[in-house]
């Protein structure tokens, strides 16, 4: 046991951390947050390109830095402190890991060095309008045709699907039961057939309702097995919560330093407000809730990383964390007075991207009844 | 980062396992958490016996200096306080090996440690702890117990409050203050060592809400103590009772404890019907235990970052407190949670109606130790924010 980051590690934290605080001033992320277009920064992504972030967890053999999944999240606790809005969670854990696990050598050789590039973008097309995060709510039909499969369907919540590459649509193409008949096509996001649009959402993260009208997707676009898809999909919610979870836990500190700094600069009564008891207790409650979740966080990523089993650590950390992170930025806005509430503030972005945070790869009921299962209730 | 534990770190909490597991087959009826020592002359014989199994396997003294008879580690403490916990049993004298032993460890002179640590790890000697005073609670340094120096000894006169287990304790360690002209009031305490059967100590049971004897109030009339069983130095007692931030902190026995209510919960959800459903299968029911299952399984990961930080001689003060609220609170919920999820039964104490064998219903009422004993939660708050946050003190 060694419950601490090794010196590379903090090595890797320091330097994204200050990449980020240059590259990417809250000014530029409320910028990014109004551009109805793209919503991210090709200048930026370029750059972390050159950094290397992309391919962080490819393998070097198609051209990455072959780096851990711990690696990966220790960037994205630095990513969620500062806020950096575009394709980077989805592109990786939608479409790198989906495409490292299940994917031919074809694709992997085509795709995986471009995205270490930074040439490509990628997302997954997962919820259906029902949005419900089970197999059962997948109904998009893909109906197969000679050498090619024909997508009819919309899908939402599509995270960056308008500036995307490629989306990963998991489709229907069988009967059985809800997890049987699901199978995840790598589409060219310029396919005829696909219409692309932003929906308003509270984090302002170019969320997209996209449907897909007669798009024809080759059949060698299948990724892994026709009909045995949801494993892919399921992969992608476990590293996707834990994802989430390290941007939230780096969002916490983000929001305790700042109302713990505010509260020490504010004068009212003639005394710092952080004199006060009261908001001391909240503060030191703020803080307290920030670091069980960094742990349980931790737990789980090191478990990914080692390739254990974790579906219940992950389940548990993603619904302790989603309510800790929400509580911890409600009470940071609050804290902060009516200023906490302008636009012009950067408390709120954390407020706002909390909510975001905790619906993504599943909200905390979902994930609780994923850990009553796992703890032996009976279903 | 690495959370694995080496294979013999696996093989020896496993043996503490074994062995708690063992000795909860011994349990008395009735027999909940700490206060369950002291009540009835059943638990107290019943913790004296788990007391003498650790002790012969060495286990009462795991990580002490081996010239004082340690074999083990930091980690190896912290397994033997999970099995415990987990098996909710007595044996381990949460005043002499949990807190006496480390202070005379870190502030004793030779002789001191050569006189009182053979008993403690022999488990011959069990100790009470004489802190609080009707008047010096959270705010332990304005206490009041006088020491007066006379000759080679102090003679002691002033009323200690919530003692716990005072009525069957052997030794008692103190603060008292010997100069009652100190400037601050941190200064002129002084920590010292006594026998409960010296002259002019009174014990009078101080009925817990259940009616249950675990603490006491203890008046010292003109006790009188040697000057050699100071532990530091005379007016440092401050400086020794603070030494207890750097003590095994992690609190995985009260993790684990609340680890086996979640099983057994479980358990009982799964096999319990109302209105011709599975507990289990209520979605509320599944709601409400997959929280606590998922609050719990965040303090244990910190409380393991606390315990390797420990381990490598790192401090992690503000950590041990976030886990002391969120492991407390969470055992005062979960107590709560069951006592709702029985219905009527949620009220019923140990008998033939009771449900859990009233486990939940002692926990309702026994929850507040955890967060009043050893700096309530809000100290522990205003630890956090004014060392932790660097937020002003109060004045």
């Amino acid at each position: 046991m060694n419950i601490a980051f090794t010196e590379e590690q903090e090595m890797l934290r320091k330097a994204a951390r200050d990449f980020l605080t240059a590259e990417c001033p809250k000014k530029k992320v409320k910028e990014l947050e109004e551009d109805e277009k793209k919503g991210y920064s090709p200048e930026i992504w370029k750059k972390m390109s050159d950094l290397g972030w992309q391919g962080m967890v490819i393998p070097e053999k198609y051209g990455g830095q072959g780096m851990s999944y711990q690696d990966f999240t220790i960037l994205l606790e630095e990513m969620g402190r500062n806020i950096l809005p575009g394709p980077f969670i989805c592109t990786v854990i939608e479409g790198v890991y989906p495409i490292m696990d299940a994917g031919t050598e074809e694709q992997k050789k085509e795709l995986l060095s471009k995205i270490a590039n930074g040439e490509l973008i990628c997302t997954m097309a997962q919820l259906d309008p029902n949005g419900l995060f089970d197999a059962s709510g997948i109904t998009l039909k893909a109906t197969h045709k000679g050498d090619h499969y024909v997508l009819e369907g919309t899908k939402v919540f599509v995270e960056m699907a308008n500036v995307a590459d490629y989306m990963l649509c998991v489709a229907r193409t069988g009967k059985g039961t809800a997890e049987d008949g699901i199978t995840v096509f790598i589409v060219d996001a310029k396919s005829h057939g696909i219409h692309v649009e932003v929906m308003p959402t509270i984090g302002m993260d170019k969320l997209c309702e996209v449907q897909f009208k007669n798009v024809v997707v080759p059949s060698k676009n299948v990724l892994g097995k026709p009909d045995t898809g949801w494993h892919i999909v399921e992969n992608v919610m476990r590293r996707g919560a834990i994802a989430k979870c390290a941007e939230s836990i780096g969002g916490m500190q983000a929001a305790v330093d700042m109302t713990v700094a505010y509260s020490k600069e504010r004068v009212q009564y003639d005394r710092p407000i952080g004199a006060f008891q009261a908001l001391q207790h909240i503060m030191a409650d703020m803080w307290t809730a920030m670091q069980t979740s960094r742990y349980i966080v931790y737990q789980a990523a090191w478990m990914e990383s080692e390739g254990l089993p974790c579906t219940k650590e992950v389940a548990m950390a993603k619904a302790y964390v989603n309510e800790k992170y929400k509580w911890v930025t409600e009470k940071g806005v609050l804290l902060h007075g009516a200023i906490g509430t302008s636009r012009e503030h950067d408390i709120p972005l954390y407020y706002r991207r909390a909510k975001s945070a905790d619906i993504r790869y599943g909200g905390t009921d979902f994930q609780r009844e994923i850990v009553a299962n796992k703890i032996g209730l009976v279903s | 980062m690495d959370f694995k534990l080496t294979d013999e770190q696996v093989k020896l909490r496993k043996e503490f396992f074994d062995v708690c597991k063992e000795l909860e087959q011994k349990k008395p009826q009735g027999y909940v958490g700490l206060e369950s020592n002291y009540d009835t002359d059943e638990g107290w014989k019943y913790h004296l016996y788990c007391a003498k199994e650790f002790a012969r396997r060495g286990w009462l003294a795991l990580d002490w200096p081996s010239q004082y008879g340690g074999k083990g580690t930091m980690m190896d403490r912290v397994f033997f306080a999970e099995a415990r916990g987990y098996y909710d049993i007595g044996g381990a004298d949460v005043f002499g090996v949990e807190m006496l032993a480390p202070t005379l460890l870190g502030a004793g002179n030779e002789d001191i440690k050569r006189r009182f640590l053979t008993g403690i790890a022999s488990a011959d000697v069990m100790w009470c702890e004489l802190w609080s005073e009707p008047n010096a609670g959270s705010d332990l340094a304005s206490l009041t117990t006088t020491a007066i120096r006379k000759g080679d000894e102090y003679v002691l006169n002033g009323q200690k409050t919530w003692s716990t287990g005072a009525h069957r304790a052997h030794w008692a360690f103190a603060v008292v203050r010997t100069n009652p002209n100190a400037e601050k009031k941190h200064q002129g305490l002084t920590f010292l060592l006594f026998d409960m059967k010296t002259p002019g100590i009174t014990v009078k049971p101080l009925y817990y809400m259940d009616d249950g004897h675990y603490y006491n109030e203890v008046f010292l009339d003109d006790v009188r103590v040697p000057v050699k069983n100071v532990v530091g130095e005379e007016g440092k007692g401050w400086q020794v009772t603070q030494m207890l931030a750097g003590f095994e902190r992690s609190n995985l026995g009260a993790i684990m404890c609340m680890q086996r209510q979640l099983e057994d919960i479980v358990k009982y959800c799964n096999e319990t019907k109302e209105g011709g459903e599975l507990l289990a299968k209520n979605p509320l029911v599944r709601n409400r235990i997959a929280q606590a299952a998922c609050d719990l399984e965040s303090a244990r990961c910190l409380a393991y970052r606390i315990a390797d930080a420990q381990s490598k001689n790192e401090m992690a003060p503000f950590d041990a407190s976030a886990v002391k609220i969120t492991s407390g609170e969470l055992q005062a919920r979960v107590a709560h949670m069951v006592t709702d999820l029985v219905g009527p039964y949620g009220q019923v104490k140990i008998s033939r109606w009771a449900k859990f064998n009233g486990f939940f219903e002692t926990w309702y009422q026994h929850h507040f130790r955890l967060n009043i004993a050893m700096g309530t939660n809000e100290i522990q708050r205003n630890i956090i924010a004014w060392n932790g946050l660097s937020l002003s003190r109060m004045k």
